[in-house]
């Protein structure tokens, strides 16, 4: 393999790890989500590129493209989906202003 | 070199499969498995750079379409049922 495309795969393990150790650490829901999407998602954008340059075909390196694509598309809507759903479930205490009753009380 | 990004790819699954089994309400289990979804379209990436062969990519867009159907599937589920 060549070297850049080891430092970008490797990097980009290193952020799906720091992701996994996120998740084990941090306190609630909403800060377990913040590690499960960013991190994966930009280690995902890392180890395509590293693997496009090794393997080095056209027909890989168009797939490649249109999975980060779909994974810079689909992960931030499915965050979003279960932020929402989980806004009811769970009872966290919050830092700052809850801007979702905030909403519903100045529309309703 | 690569024996670096197995590793670290068993530490990330490996976290996010604790957050799986024992989180305390439904969302936590669902951020892990979203997360694990992640750790495999990595690995799967990884070791067809490994290989240095394209076969195995297509498998990989798949996965990524297949886990955000999953995790807004979820996500709705939750919405309406609760905990």
């Amino acid at each position: 393999m060549s070297l850049a495309s080891e430092i970008l795969i490797v990097a980009g393990c290193a952020l799906a790890a720091i992701g996994g150790i996120g998740v084990v650490r941090f306190r609630d829901v909403y800060s377990r989500m913040h590690a499960a999407a960013k991190a994966p998602t930009l280690g995902l954008v890392l180890v395509a590129i590293g693997a496009a340059i090794e393997i080095g075909t056209l027909l890989a390196a168009t797939t490649l493209t249109l999975v980060v694509i779909m994974q810079l598309l689909s992960s931030p809507v499915g965050a979003h989906a279960l932020s929402r759903a989980s806004r009811r479930q769970v009872d966290i205490e919050m830092d700052a202003v809850d801007d979702l009753t905030r909403d519903e009380r100045s529309s309703s | 070199m690569n024996v670096i990004a197995l590793v670290l790819l068993v530490v990330a699954a490996s976290g996010f499969m604790y957050r799986l089994l024992r989180g305390p309400s439904l969302p936590d289990r669902v951020v892990g498995l979203d997360g694990l979804q992640s750790v495999v379209v990595i690995a799967i990436i990884a070791l067809a750079a490994q290989a240095d062969s394209g076969i195995t990519i297509e498998t990989v867009l798949v996965a990524v379409l297949v886990g955000f159907v999953g995790t807004t599937a979820l996500s709705r589920f939750i919405e309406r049922r609760g905990s």
